[in-house]
């Protein structure tokens, strides 16, 4: 088993933002999360990554309980995550922040003598390709389009050679084109790096576009999971995007 | 890449030949300038290093620690105490300063690193008033408000020459060994927590346990640097670890520029040569100290060198921009 939740609940004071979701996402795969706003997408994603923890129910990683690991420890695991306001180093220059995830994923961050710019010249360097933003790699991260900003924290991510990539509303804010290119670089890492992919996004034809399995949340609750044809066949599906929230 | 590489160089070669005419300058400089200010300059350096073991916590780290001199005051208080009541040997004493400065700030830095931002300095704050009561109203064995008189280097740092050289090279060695630290992947780590330390912590890293590990190799030079000036000023007071001591090195960073290694140095150097030059006209030197920090901040908000710094790279632009032309 890869990564699992058995029955995981959030509670925000009254609201119950995440209710009793029991999911498996695959090696391998890409998966998307989707829902209506407030459906708690974001939410369930941060009991996965370990920026909220469970009120109740259990997260598993390789039938190892992550459930109430804090995040830097689930991300020496293997599980690394954007954000959806994208989330770089504004004043650091887009190879230094490359660079960043790979120090600590190769745990050197400890080695207090030696120069960090020679450490990962080739790895850094190809990541930024494998982006598209090695004629960027001496310019600062806040100094980049937001298009790139997005694609330079996929790399930051990709530095930390996860196992289960994260991507909190990847395609958020960006131009048709820009999505495009973004949905691609995922597909190639998918099967290039042999990553497993979790990703919320609002946008359907990005979601039916990549998305190998869905799954539906709606109000907290999971209501549907499977292939994109089962999905779009579920009647419970079409009422709550077609029907409001009946 | 390469250009890239070129021009890395090349500028590390720019950046070399002041540096070089500044440490040679400080050697010859015993011999060209008046006691008085051999002794200014003595202050300049032990305090630039206070000023740079802060600098790890501000300019890199992001956090402002209020409680530096504490630890600057510890480090004096031992090699003073061991010298004078234990009769200990002099290096030994030296060393057990910042060793013991590094152990005090592991267990402050122990609860301030769990907070952040205007947190960590007020808890700073607090942990160095608390350490500077207890020095000073523990009468029967720190002295209280007495201080401890009669501490003196071995015969041979007893001139002002030769313990001037001793200052300049400790100064120069921890001075090497912070820019050593800023640089390694774990300058790179704290400087990245800085910029943004969620971003770093969902990278996998335990922030608050890097936080702490420069907290204490900030404490151990701060140690070191009272551990140094003690002798030379043989004698140690309470007033060395008060919160009044702990804004030096502050101001230091804001005037020289926090973003530079530099820089707090060269805040450090001005403020102290500025003390010494103004005092010979009035002793309002807090009004003028204030109105030099005010427009700073106003006019050069990155700081002395941090303008000029800025300035120097705009100027380079431009001139590549010509030459691309």
């Amino acid at each position: 088993m890869f990564l699992q939740t058995q029955g995981i609940t959030k509670e925000f004071g009254k609201l119950r933002a995440v209710n009793n979701v029991t999911l498996e996402i695959k090696k391998g795969d890409i998966h998307a999360i989707i829902g209506p706003n407030g459906a708690g997408k974001s939410t369930y994603f941060n009991l996965v990554t370990g920026y909220h923890r469970a009120t109740s129910g259990k997260v598993l990683f390789r039938d190892k309980e992550i459930t109430n690991l804090p995040a830097y420890s689930r991300c020496n695991l293997g599980i690394t995550r954007s954000f959806q306001i994208t989330s770089i180093y504004p004043k650091l220059t887009v190879y230094e922040s490359v660079l960043m995830g790979l120090l600590s994923h190769r745990k050197v961050t400890l080695n207090f003598f030696s120069s960090a710019k020679k450490f990962f010249k080739e790895e850094v360097w190809r990541t930024l390709e494998d982006v598209g933003l090695a004629d960027q790699a001496n310019t600062l991260g806040d100094s980049i389009s937001h298009g790139d900003k997005k694609r330079l924290e996929l790399a930051i991510t990709l530095g930390t050679e996860p196992e289960l990539l994260c991507l909190d509303e990847p395609t958020c804010g960006m131009s048709p084109e820009e999505t495009d290119i973004a949905m691609s670089l995922i597909k190639k890492f998918s099967e290039e790096r042999g990553l497993t992919i979790l990703f919320t996004e609002h946008d359907m034809s990005v979601v039916f576009g990549i998305a190998k399995r869905i799954s539906v949340l709606h109000q907290g609750t999971l209501i549907a999971d499977g292939t994109p044809q089962e999905v779009r066949a579920s009647e419970e599906v079409q009422k709550v995007y077609l029907g409001g929230s009946a | 890449m390469l250009q890239n590489q070129i021009k890395e160089e090349k500028s590390l070669l720019q950046r070399g030949w002041w540096l070089i005419l500044l440490i040679v300058l400080s050697l010859i400089v015993p011999f060209i300038i008046t006691e008085f200010y051999l002794t200014i300059l003595c202050e300049a350096l032990v305090m630039s290093l206070l000023a740079l073991s802060f600098n790890l916590l501000f300019g890199y780290m992001g956090q402002l620690s209020f409680g530096q001199a504490a630890f600057y005051g510890l480090g004096g208080y031992t090699v003073a105490m061991l010298m004078t009541k234990a009769q200990f040997n002099f290096w030994l004493s030296l060393i057990a300063g910042p060793v013991l400065a590094a152990i005090i700030g592991l267990i402050v830095g122990f609860f301030c690193v769990r907070l952040r931002g205007i947190y960590f300095a007020i808890l700073t704050l607090a942990f160095g008033e608390l350490i500077f009561f207890i020095v000073f109203k523990w009468h029967n064995f720190t002295g209280g408000d007495d201080g401890i008189q009669g501490v003196f280097p071995p015969e041979f740092l007893k001139s002002l020459i030769s313990y001037y050289y001793f200052i300049l090279i400790v100064f120069l060695l921890s001075a090497f060994i912070l820019w050593k630290i800023i640089h390694s992947p774990f300058g790179q780590t704290i400087i990245s927590m800085r910029e943004n330390s969620e971003r770093t912590e969902f990278l996998g890293i335990n922030i608050a346990r890097y936080q702490l590990i420069a907290f204490v190799i900030a404490a151990a030079f701060a140690g070191l640097a009272g551990a140094i000036w003690v002798p030379f000023y043989r004698s140690v007071a309470p007033s060395y670890l008060t919160w009044i001591k702990s804004g030096e090195p502050v101001m230091a960073a804001i005037l020289g520029g926090p973003s530079l290694f530099f820089g707090p140095i060269l805040g450090m150097f001005i403020m102290t040569f500025f003390h010494a030059w103004v005092l010979g006209f009035t002793v309002y030197w807090p009004v003028v100290m204030g109105a030099l920090i005010l427009v700073v901040i106003f006019f050069l908000p990155g700081g002395i060198l941090g303008f000029i710094h800025e300035k120097v790279n705009q100027r380079r632009e431009r001139l590549n921009q010509l030459m691309e032309k």
